[in-house]
């Protein structure tokens, strides 16, 4: 076979300029032709075994792959808030005079969890607010559970809108009017929804917005705008 | 980037007109000169495969106490910032080791020859062993200091040819100046460099940035030779076949290094030039 | 030349891609037969013209012999082959550790015209060393015609090494041993095997030149239990000796590198004392070999008292030899001080204690030789092999075994640097495969060096830089001029800890304000070890490269400790 410096340099994970000493060296099974460097793979895969080095020359087939993979990835690291309101769902009128009420109702509407895992869910996000109210002021609240919710399968926020503005022992002692209920399948992504909807909850003109309890298309484009000026 | 040339500085009238070209040479395209001031009549350059001891001649250590301070003055008037090399490893004592990690290196047309000094004189072993071996282009400069302000570039199409291509529109590209392609009809036609180059990739750098491409017929070497434009730097390939590759650099290489007062920069059968 | 290329492709591609030890053992016997043919010739020829001189030697003005002899090979070596001085086997040594063993090609043949013109006139040096140096050049400069890697071409420069040793003394042992143990310092499967063929081959060269003649001749020695204390105390004798004579070495060169006459002069001056002394004291002219010969058979028959005197007169002759211009080794002349001292401690004892029953005169001086190479050398075992073998004695191999290793490891508690590898430990030059300089050493800066960097502006607002580290992962950001891309300083997240969880202070300062700009820099050109030495020195655990005043990237520990590992196991891994 046949290689570059710097194919060789990427299928091996060496720098080029190490390649070139190694081979000057002695140390590969490789055999330098002008430009190119000669070798038997199955040599060369042997040699890369002994020394603990990885060698993958299927790479470069799936380089394209590994690029479109990455970026799949890093949508699961990032999932825009838009589509995580998208998934959960926008919900009016929920029934509930306290914090409980408020959230088992807003939990029993919710199509996307399942029936049995429901009761349990109620459970932890009352836990949750005992410990600390969610309510971060100016009518918002954004409760969550403090352990994944391992039952789902996307990250999603459910944006629920009381019927009346209940009492939610916020910080500021406003009655909350909107919830965004955050349930996630693991922590890091919980954590990035979280940034990013407190991001959004700074904008005036949002706060504004949420206040006349727009239908879920008109939401999620909001959201959309925001994220384009901001994007994180 | 961060492209370096290696001088070796000798403290005479000559040495200064060498000097001067090569920071002219720097200067173009944006390359760092680098002095050595020797300070004993020999140096080792080691090479992938051989280790050349360059001999030079007395004229290299004359009046050394001057040597440095010629030398700043000389990149003072050029405004380049000064750059002297030292030596770091010695094989013995009087033997310094000279890195070979230089992009480029300039050399007179011989180091140990006194006759040479002057006159256009042939390449001196030493210099011609440097080509084979260096892994960098070497700058071969005219007698007496000229400037430059095209490139001319002799592409034959082996794969030498390639790499001065390549080096060509690199120096192209950094200088700004512009680039006449020269090529000499021997086996093959025209449609055939056309297409060498098309294979390569590089058809849209060299009509972006070459002004022109000349063929000649096979019979008019010489007067390829005289067209080219006196004050362009040639840029060609040296690689030699069969039993002289050892002793020459090529034929067309040693006609055109002793009919041609330009400056030549040659890249040796070691050298790989990406763009 | 391009057919015999021709056919050496056909036959590399047949014969030697499967595996390159063959190719190695060829090219391995190849050098091993040249440079014994070296060695030979340079020994027939030596013989020659020592036996022409010899009839001059009564004349009074006999003395300027090595005076000529020191000036015209010093002449010859600086203009003519315009080499360095010296003997030569540190050059060798270092080639092989930093260039892979190359050497250029004039080292094949200069050290042997040199080393003949001073020796063949008279002058106290040996004819090994440059035997070794053009073996080794000439094995260098097959690997080069056959384009090897560094690490066959080392292989190669072992075999010529060898082939020299073994043909000079026709000693294939002794030449693997010294191959092995002082010029390539590691014991390697794949090296080993080359390099005793090409012994074998350079001492059959020497045995079918000289078909009659072992260097000296062997003779039975009784050697007893009672020999063992005595040998004890020569040893003790023998490092004395050895470390008082490379002391010596090394002072006279130095005392002759500071004065400021032409080299000639103090070739002369140094060849004329040699000459007056070697008047008085024949035994100390030459290589000796004739002298270790009848002190080895037992006719010796200089006094005790003189005996004492031709050490010392041996050790300064052999110094104002080689110091002051005079080309060749210290090989023969540890012999013959070494065999000296022998003789020297043997009538001692029998003085003092004449009825003390113990081996011959002979054994005694094999005895001292070993102790004296083994001591200036520190190479016990080619101490040992050698002298078993050009003496073919294996009768004294016990008493051997006890002197080579007292004398070697006292003279190395006193002087802890042999003399071959004193000049490359005093430069920082010895690398011995495998160990901690040679790795350092092989990895470059310009490997190890991380270039994804985010650069920022020093005229950026922090609230614009703080969005710039919260996108990235980076803990260092170097700071470059506007414009002209020129490096400032650098900002360490860790320590901007104070404005960056201050809100209030991101529109109030611009970078240049917060940057370090007295951060230690490396450049590419530094060795890894001066990086290291640098980051130690100030306790960080990165640093920038800059060249230029351009930034190029940084090093970090992390990746030094990750490449540091990965070249200890390539290097020491076995092949």
């Amino acid at each position: 076979m046949e290689l570059s410096v710097f194919e060789l340099s990427e299928y091996l994970g060496v720098v080029p300029d190490t390649i070139e000493r190694w081979v000057r060296q002695g140390k590969l099974p490789i055999s330098k032709k002008g430009a190119k460097y000669r070798f038997r793979l199955t040599e060369l895969e042997k040699w890369a075994s002994k020394h603990n080095i990885s060698l993958d020359i299927s790479k470069k087939k799936t380089a394209a792959k590994k690029i479109t993979g990455r970026e799949n990835q890093e949508n699961n690291d990032s999932i825009s808030l838009s589509t995580a309101v998208q998934n959960g769902g926008v919900y009016y009128d929920i029934q509930g005079k306290n914090v409980k009420d408020v959230l088992f109702s807003a939990v029993q509407n919710n199509p996307h969890i399942p029936d049995e895992f429901k009761s349990e869910l109620v459970q932890r996000l009352v836990e949750r607010e005992a410990a600390l109210s969610t309510g971060i002021g100016n009518g918002i609240a954004i409760p969550h559970p403090r352990e994944p919710a391992d039952f789902l399968s996307h990250p999603m926020i459910c944006v629920c809108f009381p019927e009346l503005p209940v009492d939610y022992d916020a910080l500021d002692h406003q009655p909350v009017f909107v919830l965004f209920l955050i349930l996630c399948p693991d922590l890091k992504l919980h954590l990035h929804l979280l940034s990013v909807l407190a991001f959004c909850l700074k904008d005036r003109d949002f706060m504004g917005f949420l206040n006349t309890r727009p239908d879920p298309l008109l939401l999620v484009k909001e959201i959309e705008r925001i994220q384009r000026t901001n994007p994180i | 980037m961060n492209y370096k040339l290696l001088h070796i500085f000798r403290n005479t009238p000559f040495g200064r007109e060498t000097f001067l070209q090569s920071l002219y040479f720097c200067k173009t395209i944006n390359a760092f000169p680098v002095a050595y001031i020797p300070k004993s009549d020999k140096f080792l350059m080691y090479f992938s495969n051989d280790a050349v001891q360059v001999d030079l001649d007395q004229s290299y250590l004359a009046s050394p106490d001057t040597a440095r301070q010629h030398a700043e003055e000389l990149f003072d008037e050029m405004d380049i910032k000064p750059m002297f090399y030292e030596p770091k490893h010695f094989t013995a004592s009087s033997l310094p080791d000279v890195s070979t990690n230089f992009d480029y290196l300039c050399c007179p047309r011989s180091v140990s020859d006194l006759s040479s000094k002057i006159g256009l004189g042939h390449i001196g072993p030493r210099v011609r062993r440097i080509i084979k071996h260096a892994t960098f282009p070497v700058l071969i400069t005219s007698p007496v200091f000229k400037p430059w302000k095209g490139i001319s570039v002799f592409f034959g199409g082996s794969k030498n040819a390639l790499n001065a291509l390549n080096l060509g529109l690199k120096i192209a590209m950094s200088s700004g100046l512009p680039l006449d392609i020269y090529t000499l009809l021997e086996k093959n036609d025209e449609t055939y460099f056309r297409r060498l180059i098309q294979d390569h990739g590089l058809e849209e750098p060299v009509s972006q940035l070459s002004r022109q491409w000349i063929f000649y017929e096979k019979s008019e070497f010489d007067t390829m030779l005289y067209e080219v434009p006196h004050n362009s730097l040639i840029v060609l390939g040296a690689y030699g076949h069969g039993i002289i590759k050892d002793i020459l650099l090529g034929s067309k290489m040693e006609q055109i290094q002793s009919t041609v007062t330009n400056n030549l920069l040659i890249t040796g059968p070691n050298c790989i030039i990406s763009l | 030349m391009s057919k015999i290329k021709n056919w050496y492709k056909t036959l590399y591609q047949r014969l030697f891609h499967l595996d390159d030890r063959l190719l190695l053992i060829v090219a391995g016997s190849i050098a091993g037969i040249c440079s014994g043919l070296a060695a030979v010739a340079l020994r027939l020829s030596l013989e020659t013209v020592l036996e022409w001189l010899h009839g001059f030697r009564h004349y009074w003005w006999a003395f300027v012999f090595p005076a000529v002899g020191a000036l015209l090979s010093s002449l010859y070596l600086d203009k003519i082959a315009r080499e360095g001085a010296g003997h030569g086997v540190p050059e060798v040594i270092y080639s092989v550790s930093r260039y892979g063993g190359l050497l250029r090609f004039r080292s094949s043949y200069s050290r042997l015209i040199s080393s003949f013109l001073t020796i063949g006139s008279g002058g106290s040096a040996g004819p090994e060393a440059p035997v070794v140096m053009s073996g080794s050049a000439i094995g260098s400069n097959i690997a080069k015609f056959l384009g090897l890697n560094d690490r066959q071409r080392i292989t190669l420069v072992g075999c010529g090494t060898a082939g020299a040793i073994a043909s000079i003394f026709n000693a294939p042992i002794a030449g693997l041993v010294f191959a092995i143990e002082v010029i390539l310092g590691e014991w390697k499967f794949v090296n080993i095997i080359p390099i005793a063929i090409a012994a074998v081959a350079g001492a059959e060269v020497s045995q079918a030149i000289f078909p009659e003649q072992v260097l000296f001749n062997h003779q039975p020695f009784q050697v007893g239990a009672s020999d063992l204390l005595p040998s004890l105390c020569l040893a003790l004798g023998t490092a004395l000796i050895s470390v008082l004579f490379t002391k010596i070495l090394r002072r006279v060169r130095k005392t002759a590198g500071q004065l400021s006459f032409p080299l000639w002069i103090r070739a002369l001056i140094g060849g004329c004392t040699v000459g007056i002394i070697g008047m008085f004291l024949p035994v100390v002219l030459g290589e000796g070999y004739h002298f270790i010969q009848s002190m080895i058979s037992g006719t010796f028959s200089m006094g005790l008292f003189l005996t004492f005197v031709a050490i010392f007169a041996k050790i300064f002759a052999t110094a104002m030899t080689l110091g002051w211009g005079g080309s060749g080794g210290i090989f023969a002349p540890c012999l013959l001080i070494g065999s000296l001292s022998g003789i020297f401690f043997y009538k001692v004892l029998f003085v003092l204690f004449p009825s003390f029953e113990c081996a011959g005169q002979g054994a005694y001086a094999l005895l001292g030789m070993t102790g004296l190479i083994s001591g200036v050398m520190q190479a016990p075992l080619t101490g040992i092999f050698l002298i078993v073998e050009i003496t073919g004695g294996y009768e004294t191999i016990l008493p051997l075994i006890v002197v080579s290793s007292i004398s070697s490891t006292l003279s190395h508690y006193i002087e802890p640097a042999s003399f071959y590898f004193k000049e490359l430990i005093e430069r920082g030059q010895f690398l011995r495969p495998g160990t901690d300089e040679r790795i350092l050493s092989d990895l470059n800066v310009s490997e190890l060096i991380e270039t994804d960097y985010i650069t920022v502006s020093e005229n950026m607002v922090f609230r614009q830089f703080i969005d710039t580290v919260r996108m990235s992962q980076q803990n260092f950001f170097p700071v470059l001029e506007d414009g002209s891309d020129q490096y400032k300083g650098l900002i360490q997240i860790s320590s901007i800890r104070k404005y960056a969880l201050d809100p209030g202070m991101y529109d109030m300062i611009f970078l240049s304000q917060i940057m370090d700009t007295k951060v230690i820099s490396a450049s590419l050109e530094n060795d890894l070890q001066e990086v290291l030495d640098s980051m130690d020195i100030n306790r960080m655990d990165s640093i920038p490269v800059v060249e230029n005043d351009r930034f190029i990237g940084m090093i970090s520990k992390n990746r030094i400790l990750d490449l540091y590992r990965r070249e200890l196991i390539v290097q020491t891994s076995v092949h």
